[in-house]
């Protein structure tokens, strides 16, 4: 059942385009990836359907409402949820506070929104540092706290920006299981992410896009022997020689 | 070790408003001292109130205009339309509320510093405005004038919000402090002031939480404004007297700032403390040097400010705070609890 | 009735040059360094007492005093700089709001300053008076103060002074650079630090020499920098941020419309004029006349 549609997306900043005539389509409970070289465009096409950026042209559908050029605020009440590249979290509050923000999105009064907070941060196993200040946790702590807040405001789908940058390797293997987690228990997830062993092993599906374009869609071992993923990343010369099969 | 805190904090808490309620009382020789207790509450009042849009990350620099709209609006209505004040300060907080709407609706979404500056700008407008103009339409407004407030029975007339004796004011500006400090506290424990804390914190990340940043600030400023018409009319009765030069005046907007910042201006409680602080200070001063030290106690103000912003920028609230804290620790035993969740800090 | 008008228009000029010699100073800071100088008014006050004083203990002409009190306004904005502003910026890297921080930083020095001048200069207006302080041209039915139209004069060459100081020289480059963005210019191997430093002293040095300029016929008090001040930061909203020759228009626009208008309307309008004319930019122009920023 498809949750969210994206069609024809376009966006320009003065003479450049960003994002050129994007569509795809995702279905509850997937795990899409979204990559691509730096400047393809990954980061604006999260930027417009959260909200952040009108598009030009397209629509943004989601759950059958159409969510184009909605607030962001307004588009997280409808069950969209983002992550920030570079993260944001709030300095002067404790992690708890944090995530109690985005957890008023589905309670009633603090009360509620404090047992929310606590369950989201438990599911993210981030519990023991609830009483720390936003601005004393570091780098892989402020990654596990914008998932939890983003959890917490109950949103069906989450857009996770780069969630694993700053992580060194052992971090990122314990991020990729709390994503595959979160996934179990129902969360949609689009994940825009660099690195490729990350990507192949946690989306069963993946979005290439390069220079403002969906290049290639499909499984992880589609999209990497597909020639035009290799020449997009690598240059034309590596496309030319016989792909094979990567594992 | 939170729950003793609390109740530490609790106990102190009552403890010191039972010796504020004594203190017109043992006092009542020294009606100055009471004078000056009086403004410590009148500004603590104000600036409290005013503090309300800096929690949601907001810098007023005209709220004095607030001040002036309430104590104008319900002096008015008193002199000539027979209101009584205790009735009027609210048709002043509505009438603070509506201004509020006009000035705030635009501005709010400005960066800071051009909001701090269209706040001034607004406020010299609407002084300019009062001070030079008798009548708007069938309102007597009297221009330069201001409003001398009549007195009923020389003076004493409860019913109409006038006093004989320093005493009843000093209760009616304890219990507004205490009360606007208190609605300060209380809603930061709600989402409204969690919202605040976040559209303060980074505004980006907040909306994409769901959060209406340009609805929650208003309502934090028409809050403030409503508020700050309230102690307006306290202002009036008190002085017996309000006029835009002064009630309406820069001065008056940046002595606000001044107790807010210097207490800490996104706090709960800190512009209470500044008010405790500077009051005193530029009372006695001014007391003390007279004529002819004209503009020394600003100065003092100036270098205060100045001092604060460079080395304490979140104002004397957390020294405060750290300070009855450690005061709490030494007079209470120490048993070791189960660290709760617990609000961020004051 | 077009006799009034022109010479309404013509006294908007001339208070317009002073409006926009002691704006174009503030425009340099404000565009380059981005804080809202609060103390700029009391900076003015400053120079110009320094001025009026040179003139009252050892009789120099205040043109003539324009070279002394000019370097020493350039030191003493390098100082602030220096001393008050740069600690805010550097713990920027903190979470500390620092625009709102600055703001409130010159407010209180501008308290500071103005009230320093209260108590040792009392609060009597001075004034200087040099022989050619009632000197006027005559034009028809214009009588136009020398003095005055001097002013105006240089004004312009300020402003014209300072663009050609930004579009031509390196340090002029390096100034830009730097107000455009900070990070990038470091890299570049700019000392922002100590750029900015010298933005400062340079507005201040050139608000100084209208300053002295004023003084044939402008008097003097502790008090006379904030409205100057408020007038300042309106003219540079309007003229846009970044833009001299911008801040130079916008200074004789208002004072052009508050001469003019002040024929139509009650002095009482015409002061406000001005501040409407700022939240009307602020709404509805942020780019102001000529700029290059947005507000």
């Amino acid at each position: 059942m498809a949750i969210l549609e994206v069609n024809n997306l376009t966006k320009r900043f003065g003479g450049l385009t960003a994002v050129n005539d994007l569509s795809f389509t995702l279905n509850e409970s997937e795990i899409l990836g979204l990559i691509g070289p730096n400047g393809a465009g990954k980061t604006t096409v999260f930027n417009m359907i959260a909200g952040f950026y009108k598009p030009d042209n397209g629509r943004v559908v989601f759950q059958d409402q159409d969510i184009t050029g909605l607030k962001p605020y307004e588009v997280c009440r409808r069950g969209v949820a983002r992550t920030f590249q570079v993260t944001k979290p709030f300095l002067d509050s404790t992690v708890l506070n944090n995530v109690m923000v985005g957890a008023f999105m589905q309670a009633h009064n603090a009360a509620e929104a404090r047992d929310i907070a606590w369950k989201a941060l438990e599911t993210i196993e981030f519990g023991d540092r609830a009483d720390a200040m936003g601005h004393e946790i570091n780098v892989p702590d402020r990654k596990r706290l914008e998932l939890a807040r983003a959890l917490a405001t109950g949103a069906k789908l989450l857009l996770l920006d780069e969630p694993m940058a700053g992580l060194i390797p052992s971090e990122k293997g314990h991020i990729i299981d709390l994503l595959r987690k979160i996934n179990q228990e129902g969360f949609t997830l689009v994940v825009v992410e660099h690195d490729m062993k990350v990507v192949m092993s946690l989306c069963p599906r993946i979005i290439l896009m390069d220079r403002a374009m969906k290049l290639v869609e499909g499984t992880p071992e589609e999209v990497c022997s597909d020639p035009k993923a290799i020449t997009a990343y690598l240059g034309e010369e590596y496309a030319a020689r016989d792909p094979e099969p990567r594992r | 070790m939170k729950q003793r805190s609390i109740s530490f904090n609790w106990m102190a808490v009552a403890f010191v408003l039972a010796i504020a309620m004594i203190i017109p009382f043992v006092l009542e020789k020294h009606p100055y001292y009471v004078h000056i207790f009086i403004l410590v509450f009148l500004f603590g009042y104000l600036s409290t109130a005013w503090g309300l849009v800096g929690q949601s990350g907001q810098l007023s620099f005209g709220h004095a205009v607030f001040v002036g709209l309430g104590g104008y609006t319900s002096t008015i209505l008193f002199m000539d339309y027979g209101v009584t004040p205790w009735v009027g300060m609210f048709a002043g907080a509505i009438v603070a509320t509506l201004f509020g709407l006009i000035i705030g609706y635009p501005t709010l979404r400005l960066r800071g510093p051009y909001f701090a500056l269209s706040t001034l700008v607004f406020g010299l407008i609407l002084q300019t405005y009062v001070v030079n103009t008798q009548m708007l339409g069938p309102i007597n407004l009297r221009g330069a004038m201001g409003l001398l407030l009549p007195l009923k029975n020389g003076g004493d007339a409860p019913a109409v919000f006038q006093f004989a004796t320093k005493t009843p004011y000093y209760f009616i500006a304890l219990a507004m402090m205490v009360s606007v400090v208190l609605l300060s506290y209380l809603l930061n424990r709600t989402r409204i002031g969690s919202y605040w804390t976040a559209i303060r914190s980074d505004q980006e990340a907040a909306e994409s939480l769901g959060i209406n940043a340009g609805r929650y600030r208003l309502l934090a400023f028409l809050l403030s404004c409503a508020l700050t018409a309230l102690g307006g009319t306290l202002w009036a009765q008190y002085f017996h007297y309000i006029n835009a030069e002064r009630g309406m005046a820069l001065s008056l907007s940046i002595e606000i700032v001044l107790v807010g910042v210097v207490g800490g201006w996104q706090t709960v409680s800190g512009p209470m403390i500044g008010a405790m602080i500077i009051i005193p200070i530029s009372e006695l001063l001014r007391a003390q040097l007279g004529g002819g030290f004209a503009g020394l106690h600003t100065l003092i103000y100036g270098l205060i400010l100045m001092g604060v912003i460079l080395w304490l920028p979140k104002g004397l609230n957390p020294l405060v705070m750290r300070g009855l804290k450690w005061l709490g620790d030494r007079l209470w035993s120490t048993s070791p609890s189960v660290r709760t969740p617990e609000d961020s800090g004051r | 009735m077009a006799e009034t008008l022109i010479s309404a228009l013509v006294a908007g000029l001339l208070v317009g040059g002073l409006y926009a010699v002691v704006a174009i100073g503030l425009s340099l800071i404000f565009g380059i360094i981005r804080v809202i100088n609060f103390a700029h008014g009391s900076f003015l006050m400053a120079s110009m007492y320094a001025g009026f004083w040179l003139w009252h203990l050892w009789g120099i002409d205040p043109y003539l005093s324009i070279i002394i009190v000019v370097p020493l306004a350039f030191l003493g904005g390098y100082g602030v700089q220096h001393f008050l502003i740069r600690p805010m910026f550097q713990r920027e890297r903190t979470y500390v709001v620092e625009p709102l921080g600055v703001l409130l930083l010159m407010a209180g020095l501008d308290m500071v300053m103005a009230n320093g001048a209260l108590l040792f200069f009392k609060s009597d207006f001075r004034a200087v008076t040099v022989l050619y302080g009632s000197a006027a041209i005559r034009l028809g039915f214009l009588t136009i103060p020398i003095t005055r139209l001097v002013l105006l004069v240089i004004s312009v060459f300020l402003a014209f002074g300072l663009s050609w100081l930004l579009s031509r020289t390196e340090l002029g480059n390096g100034i830009r650079a730097v107000g455009q963005n900070r990070e990038a210019a470091a890299l570049c191997g700019l000392n922002v630090y100590h750029i900015f430093a010298l933005t400062f002293g340079l507005g201040c040095a050139v608000t100084a020499f209208g300053g002295c300029a004023m003084l044939p016929f402008y008097f003097v008090d502790p008090s006379m920098g904030l409205p100057l001040a408020i007038k300042s930061f309106i003219i540079v909203v309007l003229g846009g941020l970044g833009s001299i020759p911008g801040a130079l228009l916008a200074g004789l626009m208002i004072g052009v419309v508050e001469s003019v208008g002040g024929q139509f309307v009650t002095a009482t309008s015409a002061s406000i004029f001005s501040l409407i004319i700022f939240l009307f930019i602020v709404f509805f122009r942020p780019k102001g006349l000529m700029g290059v920023l947005e507000a």
